[in-house]
C-alpha cells in the first residue's frame, strides 16, 4: 500500500512538474511541435550523466563519446545518484524535459570499475539498458592524426558472427547502431565520408575458468582516405583516428515485449511507395514509378509465331488456285468476285 | 591487337577494391552499415589486436564504399549526393506514431463529396497600391471596405446609415462564426478522444451510461408522491415495472409502533459516521460550525474583537 501511495505520489509530482504547457506565443508553439512524434524521427538526442562517481576513464570515454554524436547530445555537469537498473524514475523525467531518447550514464564503483550504460528510451519510458565495462581505453589526443569534422555522418563496420546470433551482442549492436546512426536519410554526400567507426567483439573464451563467457568488444574510430583505383569505386585506406575502446558486457535489461512491439511499429506505406516495393510486401515487379510520378506497368506477351504474320499481301505468295478449288467451291467463287469488284 | 595487357591492368584494379570473404557482407546502405559475420580469426586476433581490427574494418567498408558508390548519384556543389534506400534494420523507435490528426467538420464533408482543398495565398495583390497586402490581420485587405473614404450607399438606406461600420459587423460576425466552429470542432475531436481511449470497447462505456441514465430516471420517477404517474412521458419510454406506493397501515400492534418509533430514536441519537471521523472536539457541537453561525461568516478572530469589544467601526447589524 505504502509503495503504490509513494508511485502515486512520484507521479503526481512529475505531472506537476511537466505539467501540459499551453503555447503562449508563435516560437513556444513552435518548439512545442517539434517535440510531438513524428513520422520519421529525428536521431536520438543522447544525455550524458556521470553518477556519482565515474572515474577519469569513463568520464574521458563519455566525452569524446559526446564529440562524435554532437550535436545531438546533452551533458550534465553534475554528478547524479542515479542506478538505473533499481529506479529509473528520474531518467524518465529527464528523457521528457529534455526530449531526449538516450542516456550514457558513468559510473565506478568498486563492485563494477569503469561502467558505462547505455539506455535507450520509448515514449520516455526505459526500453532497454546494457551495462559495460571500460578496459582499454586510449583517446583521441594520443593518435596524432587528422580529425573528423563534427557533425558528419560516420560509417558503421560491425565484425564477429556473435552480432547476429549472441542475444547480447545483438542488443549491443542494435543499441550502438541507434547511437551513432539511428537516423534515417535520404542521401549523402560521397565527399562528407570522413571516418567509420568499427566494432569488433572478439572471440567467446573457452577456457572456463574465466568467470564472464562473453566476448570483449573494441570499438575502433578510423579517418577513410579514398585513393583512385581507376574504377569508378575508389580504394579505401583507414587511419587511426581515435578514440579506441575495449568493453566488457556487464549487466543487461531486455525491453519489455509488449513495449518493443510497440516500438517497432511502421507507419503505414502510401501506395507509391507499395508499389516501389517497400516494405514487408511483395514487390510487383512489373509495376514501376517513374520519375515524374507516373505509375509505368509492364504486359507480359507469348512468343509470336511470325509464320502467322500478316504481311502484304501479293499475287505470288498466294496459295495456288488448285489447293482453294480442292478445299472449297463456293468460298473460290467469293473470292473471284471480290477482286473483280476491286479491279472496277 | 592484344588485349591481355588491359586485362591484367583491369584485373589488377579490381583486385584493389574487391574484397573476398567466406560468408559474403552484410550492407545496410540506408544506415551506411556494413555487418562482417565472418567469425573471428582468433590467430591472428591475439598475435597483432590492432592491425587485425584495422584489416577488418578496412574490408568491411571497401565493400560498404562499393556498395554506395553503386547507387544513383545526383550532382551537387559539394560533389555526387548518393540516394539511399530505406535502411533494412529494423530499429526501434522513440516516440510512438503519430496520430492522425481528426478531420473538422468540413473537412468530412469534403472527403465525403470528393471536394479538393487549395491553400489560399497569404497576399492578395492590390491593383490600387501595385503591391501585395495581406488577406487579412493589420491592414488586411478583408478591411478595405471598411476604410475607403467613398462607399456606395444603397437607395433605401437610412439616415445614420454608417456603410463602414456595416461592413466592420459583417466581419466581425464572420470571425464569430469561425471561432465558434473552431470550438466545436475541437469538442468534437476531443470527444472522439475520449471515447476512443476509454479502453477498447466504446460499447461498454456506451452501455454503462445508459445504465446509470436508466436509474437516475427511475429514481426521479419514483421520487414523486404519485410515483411518476402524473409525469410527462417521453417517445418509446417504457413503464416502470414494480413500483407501487406502498402504505403503512393506519392500526399496528403497540409492539411494533414501539419498535418503530424507537428504531427512529436511535438514528436520531446517531451521529453519522462520514461527520464522525471529521469532527474534533466535542460531540454534540461543531465549534466551527458554530463559529461561523455566530460569527455570521467572518470568523472567529472578527468574533473576539466584536465581544471584547472596543470600539471599531459602526457594524452592520
Amino acid at each position: 500500500m505504502s509503495t503504490f501511495r509513494a508511485f502515486i505520489l512520484t507521479t503526481t509530482v512529475i505531472l506537476a512538474m511537466l505539467r501540459t504547457i499551453k503555447p503562449k506565443n508563435a516560437r513556444s508553439k513552435r518548439a512545442l511541435e517539434a517535440r510531438e512524434p513524428k513520422e520519421v524521427e529525428d536521431p536520438r538526442t543522447v544525455i550524458f550523466v556521470k553518477g556519482t562517481h565515474a572515474g577519469e576513464k569513463v568520464d574521458h570515454a563519455m566525452k569524446e563519446l559526446m564529440a562524435l554524436k554532437r550535436p545531438h547530445a546533452i551533458s550534465f555537469s553534475k554528478k547524479n545518484t542515479v542506478r538505473p537498473f533499481e529506479d529509473a524514475t528520474s531518467l524518465e523525467f529527464w528523457s521528457q524535459k529534455n526530449d531526449a531518447s538516450m542516456f550514457v550514464l558513468g559510473q565506478s564503483t568498486k563492485k563494477r570499475p569503469d561502467g558505462m550504460t547505455f539506455v535507450r528510451m520509448y515514449d520516455s519510458r526505459v526500453l532497454d539498458m546494457c551495462e559495460v565495462g571500460v578496459e582499454g581505453w586510449k583517446s583521441m589526443q594520443e593518435f596524432k592524426t587528422a580529425k573528423a569534422t563534427p557533425g558528419h555522418k560516420p560509417l558503421l563496420h560491425f565484425a564477429s558472427d556473435l552480432f547476429d546470433t549472441h542475444p547480447r551482442l545483438q542488443q549491443l549492436k542494435s543499441l550502438l547502431l541507434d547511437f551513432f546512426n539511428g537516423e534515417i536519410i535520404d542521401s549523402i554526400c560521397l565527399k562528407g565520408i570522413e571516418y567509420v567507426i568499427s566494432i569488433t567483439a572478439g572471440p567467446l573464451p573457452d577456457s572456463p575458468s574465466t568467470s564472464s563467457e562473453l566476448p570483449k568488444v573494441h570499438i575502433r574510430a578510423y579517418t577513410t582516405r579514398f585513393l583512385s583505383s581507376g574504377t569508378r569505386v575508389p580504394r579505401v585506406e583507414l587511419t587511426p583516428m581515435g578514440p579506441s575502446i575495449d568493453l566488457t558486457l556487464r549487466r543487461h535489461q531486455d525491453p519489455d515485449p509488449e513495449l518493443l512491439k510497440q516500438a517497432l511499429r511502421r507507419p503505414k506505406l502510401k501506395k507509391q511507395d507499395i508499389e516501389k516495393g517497400l516494405g514487408n510486401k511483395k514487390k510487383m515487379r512489373n509495376l514501376e514509378v517513374d520519375e515524374m510520378g507516373d505509375l509505368r506497368g509492364r504486359v507480359h506477351l507469348a512468343k509470336q509465331d511470325l509464320g502467322k504474320l500478316q504481311t502484304r499481301k501479293m499475287k505470288g505468295l498466294k496459295t495456288s488456285r488448285d489447293d482453294a478449288d480442292e478445299s472449297d467451291e463456293s468460298d473460290e467463287d467469293e473470292g473471284q468476285v471480290r477482286r473483280k469488284r476491286r479491279k472496277v | 591487337m592484344d588485349v591481355s595487357d588491359i586485362l591484367a591492368a583491369h584485373e589488377a584494379k579490381q583486385k584493389a577494391i574487391v574484397v573476398e570473404k567466406d560468408i559474403p557482407l552484410e550492407v545496410d546502405a540506408g544506415f551506411l552499415t556494413v555487418t562482417d559475420l565472418n567469425p573471428i580469426d582468433v590467430e591472428s586476433y591475439n598475435e597483432d589486436l590492432e592491425d587485425y581490427l584495422l584489416n577488418t574494418a578496412r574490408d568491411g567498408v571497401q565493400t560498404l564504399i562499393a556498395s554506395l558508390f553503386q547507387l544513383p548519384v545526383t550532382p551537387s556543389e559539394d560533389g555526387p549526393v548518393a540516394k539511399l534506400p530505406a535502411p533494412t534494420t529494423l530499429l526501434p523507435r522513440a516516440k510512438p506514431l503519430p496520430k492522425p490528426k481528426p478531420l473538422t467538420k468540413w473537412e468530412q464533408f469534403a472527403k465525403t463529396k470528393g471536394i479538393s482543398h487549395s491553400k489560399k495565398d497569404k497576399k492578395v495583390w492590390d491593383e490600387e497600391k501595385q503591391d501585395w497586402v495581406d488577406r487579412w490581420g493589420w491592414k488586411g485587405a478583408n478591411k478595405a471596405t471598411e476604410v475607403q473614404w467613398l462607399t456606395e450607399v444603397p437607395k433605401n438606406a437610412d439616415v445614420d446609415f454608417d456603410p463602414s461600420a456595416q461592413a466592420r459587423k459583417a466581419r466581425k460576425e464572420r470571425m464569430a462564426k469561425n471561432e465558434k466552429q473552431y470550438q466545436q470542432n475541437l469538442a468534437r475531436a476531443q470527444q472522439a478522444a475520449g471515447s476512443a481511449s476509454s479502453s477498447t470497447p466504446n460499447a461498454t462505456s456506451n452501455v454503462q451510461r445508459k445504465r446509470e441514465l436508466d436509474k437516475t430516471l427511475a429514481t426521479t420517477r419514483i421520487s414523486t408522491a404519485s410515483m411518476g404517474k402524473f409525469d410527462k412521458k417521453l417517445d418509446g419510454e417504457k413503464k416502470l415495472r414494480g413500483v407501487k406506493r406502498k402504505f403503512e397501515p393506519a392500526e399496528v400492534s403497540s409492539s411494533t409502533e414501539k419498535s418503530h418509533n424507537l428504531a427512529i430514536l436511535s438514528k436520531l441519537d446517531r451521529e453519522p459516521s462520514a461527520k464522525k471521523a471529521k469532527s474534533g472536539g466535542d460531540d454534540v457541537l461543531n465549534v466551527r460550525k458554530a463559529v461561523r453561525f455566530a460569527s455570521k461568516g467572518k470568523g472567529s478572530a472578527a468574533l473576539a474583537r466584536q465581544s471584547g469589544g472596543g470600539k471599531g467601526k459602526k457594524g452592520k447589524r
